[in-house]
């Protein structure tokens, strides 16, 4: 128990060193003094602090809730259909999100609508749409059925990933097409204060949600027989999974773009040092999706300077290495 | 054939045997006689140098052509006859009588209608055709011409190596001078600008993509007292931007777009741009699409577009 603690402090201090060392990196040349300064003396009309303060720090906010959301949910669902290989995206909405934003760059349907900036809209509905339709085929007789689960929401992906490619192939402009290739490969250069609370209230609340659940979880790591043996109300359960899963996600990728690989190996990480049962093993896996996508936005930032490079790019790059060896780590097990 | 061969019978079957034993008795002669032909087509080629150094072989002068990029098909009509110029791509719109012409395919590359049409050369731009289908249309017959250009000079070098290869040399030549008689008068009479005015053009909002260091914006801009606002060399010619660096460059003006246009669809996207000079002091513009990213002869009427940006009253 006392190991689990340990962790818990050093993920939360190892979150503000990354957070700290990612306000000083920009194009504004700015030390650790002008970050302090930046925030305990803001100076609006100073325009280092200006980009520290409106740009900086909600991307590295923004950074850090997209992590979080993604790493949970990948828990979730691998919990939920008892396999190490599924993640968040499982559900088509990945690839709803980027029908919905493409269909927004392609021009049928106006870029801004009231002011409001389209793309992450239509990304939310576009995944919300998606993984409602692949819920429906995964339900069979009253009730979800993992592997049905499984593969409608691979083969609904492929569709409309093909639909996706489609337009992309149709497109009559370049600047449509860098568009798309950067929206689908995430970015968190939109980051902005009016932004960042979308995904971190969502994330926040689905916490608090599955504190309460987190034995349950545990339970269905068992498999289905024996978590109703136990007690454990599996088909409301996967609702409730599902549900979040829908939300949190849709959240995440309509902010930021679908980010891979965060929602597949951070559950890993987190059985492999907190065991596969722990009781804050959703807040822990959390916190270490949030440190991971703040490091890979860090390194992304600092290797291709100034527009850095895409996100998923830099977690897949990063996070492979480190998948491989927990594969190959004797005692780690997915069931605990 | 096989198929037809097969259901020969009787007579038909020794006629199939006297045709292969003629055939065969001939056949090297066949291509002896291919190998000489060869031999005279090689004794007239002429070799040109393109842009990108590499080596074009022509039998004879080229009498059908077109181009694979809108800016070339407008060099092309600068100085050709409209007859030798035998088709468009779907993006061509200028002059209008590129509108008569069949459309081909640029991307990607209709190979087999280029076949269908039979050009004797065709004319491109680096970056817009890739070298491997360059490559393929060369394995195919049929030669492809590069042009690049860095500075606004380079436009009407390329006028006048199209003349010369076209055998249009007067032509070209008297174009070209007429062109750069003009931008010579902008660059006289904004030699001594007291101010350079930071220039910014952005291409596309989301992601940010400008007009980086290396495009002709930026001698274009040099032309007329200005300097482009990007000041670093990027390896690609339009590189993407984040707030935070656009910030920093602090532009006096941004080119992409009208006050409103931007508004709506650039500075709500990212507020935090509102800090600009250019768009405190209001000067954003919307340049013509065409004439901004066409390295082509109206290139005088972009720079005379920009100078009208740059020095409103």
């Amino acid at each position: 128990m006392m190991y689990r603690s340990i962790y818990f402090l050093v993920a939360v201090c190892l979150i503000l060193v990354v957070m700290i060392l990612g306000l000083q990196v920009g194009s504004f040349e700015s030390g650790l003094n002008t970050v302090l300064e930046s925030i305990f003396q803001y100076d609006p009309d100073n325009t280092t602090h200006y980009a520290i303060i409106q740009l900086r720090l909600p991307r590295l906010l923004l950074a850090l809730a997209v992590g979080a959301s993604l790493a949970f949910c990948g828990y979730l669902m691998q919990a939920m259909v008892n396999n190490g290989l599924a993640d968040p995206y499982l559900l088509g909405t990945a690839s709803g999100a980027s029908l919905g934003a493409v269909v927004v760059f392609f021009g049928f349907i106006e870029i801004s609508i009231g002011g409001f900036y389209m793309p992450p809209i239509l990304a939310l509905v576009g995944a919300f749409i998606v993984t409602l339709v692949v819920i429906a085929l995964g339900y069979r007789k009253r009730q979800l059925i993992p592997a049905q689960l499984l593969l409608a929401g691979i083969a609904l992906s492929s569709l409309v990933t093909a639909i996706v490619g489609l337009l992309t192939f149709l497109s009559d402009s370049e600047g449509k097409l860098k568009s798309v290739i950067f929206w689908s490969m995430g970015s968190l250069e939109r980051a902005s204060w009016s932004l960042v609370p979308y995904p971190a209230v969502v994330i926040i609340l689905a916490l608090i949600l599955f504190f309460f659940y987190q034995k349950q979880l545990n339970v269905l790591l068992l498999g289905e027989e024996r978590a109703q043996a136990l007690g454990v109300r599996v088909a409301r359960t996967r609702w409730v999974i599902l549900g979040t899963v829908s939300v949190v996600t849709g959240f995440a990728v309509a902010t930021s773009g679908p980010i891979g690989f965060v929602g597949l190996i951070i559950p890993h990480v987190t059985r492999g040092l907190m065991g596969a049962t722990g009781r804050f093993n959703l807040l822990f896996c959390a916190f270490i999706g949030g440190f991971f996508m703040l490091i890979c936005d860090l390194l992304a930032r600092v290797i291709y300077p100034p527009a850095g490079l895409p996100i998923g790019i830099i977690t897949s790059f990063f996070g492979v290495p480190f998948f491989v060896y927990l594969l190959f780590k004797k005692n780690y097990n997915f069931r605990g | 054939l096989a198929i037809r061969i097969y259901t020969l019978k009787g007579e038909q079957q020794g006629l199939r045997f006297w045709v292969t034993g003629v055939i065969l008795i001939f056949m090297p002669l066949i291509f002896t006689a291919c190998g000489n032909q060869k031999a005279d087509i090689n004794k007239e080629v002429h070799i040109v140098k393109d842009d990108l150094g590499r080596e074009i072989k022509l039998s004879s002068r080229p009498k059908r052509v077109f181009a694979l990029a809108a800016s070339m098909t407008e060099m092309l009509y600068a100085i050709l006859d409209t007859s030798t110029i035998i088709a468009r791509t779907p993006q061509d719109n200028f002059p209008a009588a590129v509108y008569s012409k069949p459309v081909v395919s640029n991307y990607p590359v209709d190979y087999e209608e280029i076949l269908r049409l039979k050009p004797d050369l065709i004319f491109t731009i680096e970056g817009i055709t890739p070298l491997d289908v360059a490559s393929r249309l060369e394995e195919l017959g049929v030669p492809v011409y590069y042009q690049k250009y860095n500075k606004v000079n380079d436009v009407f070098t390329g006028l006048e190596d199209i003349g010369r290869i076209m055998g249009q040399e007067e032509k070209a030549n008297s174009v070209a001078d007429s062109l750069k008689k003009q931008v010579e008068l902008l660059r006289q009479k904004y030699a001594n600008a007291s101010q350079s005015p930071k220039v910014l053009a952005i291409t596309w909002s989301d992601p940010i993509y400008v007009y980086g260091r290396n495009t002709i914006l930026t001698d274009k801009l040099q032309i007329l007292g200005a300097e482009n606002a990007v000041q670093e060399s990027f390896d690609q010619p339009y590189p993407a931007l984040t707030r935070e660096y656009i910030l920093k460059l602090n532009p006096d003006v941004l080119l992409g777009g009208s006050k409103e246009k931007l508004e709506e669809k650039f500075f709500s996207l990212y507020p935090e741009l509102r800090k600009i000079k250019a768009y405190q002091q209001n000067r954003m513009f919307e340049p013509t699409d065409d004439l901004m990213s066409r390295p082509s002869p109206r290139v005088v009427e972009s720079l005379v577009e920009l100078e009208g940006f740059l020095y409103k009253k």
